[in-house]
């Protein structure tokens, strides 16, 4: 039996569908979803944020898992470009766009101590 | 999500076009009044990627909409604002803005579904029926003419650029925001040059795609195009002017018909074809006719006085499909689209770039990403759009000379002083030319700095708010971030 996510993109009416198999989705592959079927790009140039439409709570987990039949309202935004001439960000995970959606690399989650 | 500024503060915020050219929308907004400028999309990318960062904004809150001209990179995502969001403003352009988009955009709804084919999802932004029911919506503002919404103040003013190209000067409780859009100071042989706004502006948005770049004169550049073109023909070389189906292209035409006319023995009498090759090249062409009473009195004197329509062209035969197209010899080809993403230009590209007799002229900007931009580094191969495996051995000769019709550096800065703005705000420029025009700006108002007359220059990223404080029509600080 197939399951299915809800999705509406902040500025737009209508709302789009996820379907898949099991009981939720991971917010990393929900997103990776998203993308590739919106086609939204290789991820270098935004970033995707997906919200609780109730609370507007940010899932920032990426293996938070988002139960079937649920709804979530999505962000696309400006990647933010990293400044930083000795690249220190780039092995943080912190790199301020959705190319890890697209390469299906996902970061963990640091817990804040 | 949205910071709501001081009672004083004018907030601008780009949704596109913010060091980049491409998807220009931006926003202003002013004493509980909200404006968009321009909705398009960016052409280096399809479906949604193309769209501004439309989730950043509540799109409900805008009171008024402002198109400058029919370009994609201004217009193209307007079926999609009016008919797939929760936007309820009112839509403002030119009458022959609003005449070429609806042929356009129709265009543009083809040529990007047959681009997208490989996933089985339909990702077009919208439909023929979205772009129907969107143009019905659209008011329309004469040029010189002003319009008052709810204290929003309006005039349109010539841009130059294309036809139905506008600059919009809006003033809201006595503050004027001059939105210049792709505009252009050069007479070229169908338009009006950009025209300065007989009122004072007290925010200056305007274009920077050229930077800090010098134009050739245009003598020079008429000349060189028409050199190329006839000593490749001369030798059995096959000629393609990747073009945008409307705007520039008529006043390429403009130019070689003129040509061809003057040295028609020398090129066999007819022997050298020229096509104009789109699909809505003829209902556009009857656009351009009938608009000449809105271009500059030298082309509406050849009209008065020769009887003949200038946009009837002599030596120029449409082509709607490349079915048609009996390629047998040297000729001239322009197509559409303008950098070479898909569509006919592609596919003659593909046809004729292997042999290094042909020529590839790109007249227009081309945008990072896109094929057109590609070819300007000489690529031995370039793939193929019909197979994704295979690519195309590219030998053809390739050129650049622009007739883009964007200020160079020169008549930006003149313009700038005539406008005389403390506030400046750039757009529609890559980040490298912005930012070399922004240092140029600063070190040329350098001396009126810590005075009263002290010119500010943003180059905000999209999504990065500029922040200008006034109080009454006085200026009391600016702050950007
Ligand atoms: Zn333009
Ligand atoms: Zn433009």
């Amino acid at each position: 039996m197939s399951s299915t996510i809800f999705y509406r993109f902040r500025s737009q009416k209508d709302t789009g569908r996820i379907m898949f198999d099991g009981t939720g989705l991971t917010v990393f592959d929900l997103k990776r979803e998203i993308i590739q079927e919106n086609k939204l790009g290789d991820g270098t140039d935004f970033q995707i944020r997906i919200y609780n439409p109730d609370t507007n709570e940010e899932y920032e987990d990426d293996s938070h898992v988002i139960p079937r039949s649920s709804s979530v309202l999505v962000r696309r935004s400006p990647a933010i470009k990293q400044f930083s001439a000795h690249g220190m960000h780039r092995n943080t995970g912190a790199v301020g766009n959705a190319t890890r959606y697209v390469t299906g690399k996902p970061r963990v989650f640091q817990k804040k101590q | 999500m949205m910071e709501t500024s001081g009672k004083n503060s004018l907030r601008f915020f780009a949704l596109g076009g913010g060091n980049e050219v491409g998807r220009s929308c931006h926003i202003l907004q002013f004493k509980g009044k909200t404006i968009m400028l321009d909705a398009g999309v960016h052409p280096a990318y399809q479906g949604y990627a193309s769209l501004p960062f439309y989730d950043e904004f509540d799109l409900s809150t805008i009171d008024v909409l402002l198109i400058s001209h029919f370009h994609v990179d201004h217009a193209a995502s307007l079926p999609y604002v009016m008919q797939k969001t929760n936007f309820q403003g009112r839509v403002f352009m030119t009458h022959p803005t609003k005449a070429i988009y609806r042929w356009l955009l129709r265009d543009f709804v083809r040529v990007t579904s047959i681009g997208s084919s490989s996933g089985g999802q339909d990702d077009n932004l919208y439909t023929d029926e979205d772009l129907a029911d969107s143009f019905d919506k659209i008011e329309t503002i004469d040029y010189h003419s002003t319009v008052d919404i709810n204290g929003i103040k309006f005039t349109a003013f010539h841009a130059g650029h294309v036809l139905g190209a506008a600059m919009f000067q809006i003033e809201i409780a006595g503050v004027r925001v001059l939105f210049t859009g792709d505009y252009s100071r050069e007479l070229d042989r169908h338009l009006n040059s950009a025209e300065v706004p007989p009122l004072p502006s007290d925010v200056l948005i305007v274009e920077s795609t050229f930077g800090t770049a010098t134009h050739e004169p245009r003598a020079n550049r008429e000349r060189k195009l028409t050199q190329l073109i006839h000593s490749t023909v001369s030798r059995g070389g096959r000629v393609l002017l990747p073009v945008f189906a409307l705007g520039r292209a008529q006043e390429i035409m403009l130019i070689l018909d003129e040509y061809w006319s003057q040295h028609a023995e020398e090129l066999g009498g007819g022997q050298v074809p020229i096509y104009y090759a789109s699909n809505l090249a003829k209902r556009c062409m009857s656009v351009f006719q009938t608009y000449v009473n809105m271009m500059n009195d030298d082309i509406r004197k050849k009209f008065r006085d020769s009887q003949t329509n200038p946009f009837i062209f002599k030596n120029i035969s449409y082509l709607k499909n490349i079915d048609e197209f009996q390629d047998f010899g040297p000729s001239v080809m322009l197509a559409s689209p303008g950098m070479l993403q898909s569509g006919l230009s592609r596919d003659i590209l593909e046809r004729w770039c292997p042999e290094a007799k042909n020529l590839v002229l790109i007249t227009g900007y081309s945008v990072e990403g896109t094929m057109a931009k590609f070819l300007m580094l000489e690529p031995d191969t370039i793939p193929s759009i019909s197979n994704a495996e295979a690519t195309i051995p590219r030998r053809c000769q390739i050129e650049e000379i622009s007739f883009a019709a964007h200020v160079d550096f020169q008549e930006n800065l003149e313009f700038i002083e005539k406008i005389s703005a403390p506030n400046i705000i750039l757009v529609h420029g890559e980040s490298n030319p912005m930012g070399r025009l922004k240092s140029a700006l600063l070190s040329n108002f350098a001396s009126l700095k810590g005075t009263e007359g002290e010119v500010h220059v943003f180059n905000p990223r999209n999504c990065i708010d500029v922040i200008l404080e006034f109080k009454g029509v006085k200026i009391a600080k600016a702050v950007g971030n």
